[in-house]
């Protein structure tokens, strides 16, 4: 190991903490200065404490996730196959029902249009109250992790 | 209350399946046959769609899982740790999407409601979308989530964000085929996630509005 790495570590203990792992003679100074200050390792059971939501969250078993993804696939394609219809007709009726919310909006808006005074007055209101109190409670912070 | 979780998978799925053959069965003839082909044939579609459905989800839920996996997690954990807030402002935003919509509606013969309904639609359908993944990965977690690290250890398979995400679709996904209960539980999914995500901004845990605060000179 280089002179300079040592120097490194010796400057900045902290800092070059890795340099311990490949430098032996740094590594039985480091434990003789620990031996003679008499500093123990803390007594703390990391498997006691309790799950963190990320621990092994980067996991991916895609084993699984392909298994079960096609046998997803390979039940709609069965079901559309008995029913006698393609999975085309499926985005079709979905399509459709998009639609059907666009039409049911415009009646709603040209019965709006049409209606009393007062009751678009009481409609306004009534938007008004909702978007506030939708406002109202986006503006809590999440609890979460911290919960 | 492990086991009973662990079991919940397999009787969901067999329920769907008991529920779906009583609705389909007559209830007035002893002999299981459809009342006519045209019944059997609409339900055989009904849930041809739904699987159809539920296959476009698993392929969204594990896009955006690889994506931002992180956010979804963060979303999931804010539903559990806070799930009545998230069930309120879920409903209070639908009401609000559905109120504003018709504004923009009635806003359409002045030329600024197509713009605004667009914008509303692609906001309201992307919280959707997120949210209902959000509620996938919570309700894998509740499922199939490890409760300690030995267990976690021990996993080679039932582990990280991916995993839950999808045994959250398939799960949901066999509650959806249980005929009225389904598409309630469905909706209600919908709501959850919908609060969900616009309680965490999409998993970014950052606030909506900034506070302004009079600076001190």
């Amino acid at each position: 190991m280089t002179q300079d790495a040592c120097q490194r570590y010796l400057e900045d203990p902290e800092a070059n903490g890795a340099h311990l792992v490949v430098c032996a003679k740094c590594r039985a100074e480091a434990a003789a200065l620990a031996a003679k200050a008499n500093v123990k390792p803390l007594s703390m059971d990391v498997n006691a404490l309790p799950l963190a939501p990320w621990e092994g969250s980067s996991h991916r078993p895609w084993p699984l996730v392909l298994t079960l993804s096609v046998i997803v696939v390979a039940i709609a394609l069965a079901l559309c196959d008995a029913a006698g219809m393609s999975p085309l007709h499926v985005a079709e009726g979905s399509l459709a029902s998009m639609e059907a919310i666009r039409g049911l909006l415009n009646s709603a808006a040209s019965s709006l249009r049409q209606a009393p005074i007062g009751f678009q007055v009481a409609f306004g209101v009534a938007f008004l109250i909702v978007n506030a109190l939708l406002i109202v409670l986006l503006r809590r912070a999440p609890r979460g992790i911290d919960a | 209350m492990r086991r009973m979780l662990r079991l919940f998978l397999p009787l969901t799925i067999v329920a769907a399946s008991l529920v779906t053959a009583m609705v389909a069965a007559p209830s007035d003839s002893g002999l299981h046959v459809p009342l006519a082909v045209a019944d059997a044939t609409a339900m055989m579609q009904k849930t041809a769609v739904i699987a159809t459905l539920l296959a476009v989800w698993m392929f969204a839920a594990i896009a955006l899982t690889l994506l931002s996996g992180r956010e979804i997690r963060y979303s999931s954990i804010e539903m559990r740790a806070s799930a009545l807030h998230c069930f309120a402002l879920g409903l209070v935003a639908v009401t609000s999407f559905a109120l504003t919509a018709i504004v923009f509606s009635y806003l359409i013969p002045y030329g600024v409601g197509v713009p605004l309904l667009f914008a509303l639609g692609v906001f309201a359908i992307l919280t959707k979308i997120y949210g209902t993944i959000a509620v996938f990965h919570a309700i894998g977690m509740l499922v199939a989530g490890s409760r300690t690290r030995e267990q976690l250890a021990r996993r080679n398979w039932l582990r990280g964000d991916l995993a839950m995400v999808v045994i959250g679709v398939i799960v949901l996904g066999a509650i959806r085929l249980i005929p009225i209960v389904g598409p309630i539980i469905w909706a209600l999914a919908s709501v959850f996630g919908i609060g969900t995500a616009l309680a965490t901004k999409f998993g970014r845990r950052e606030p909506w509005f900034l506070a302004w605060k009079p600076s001190l000179s």
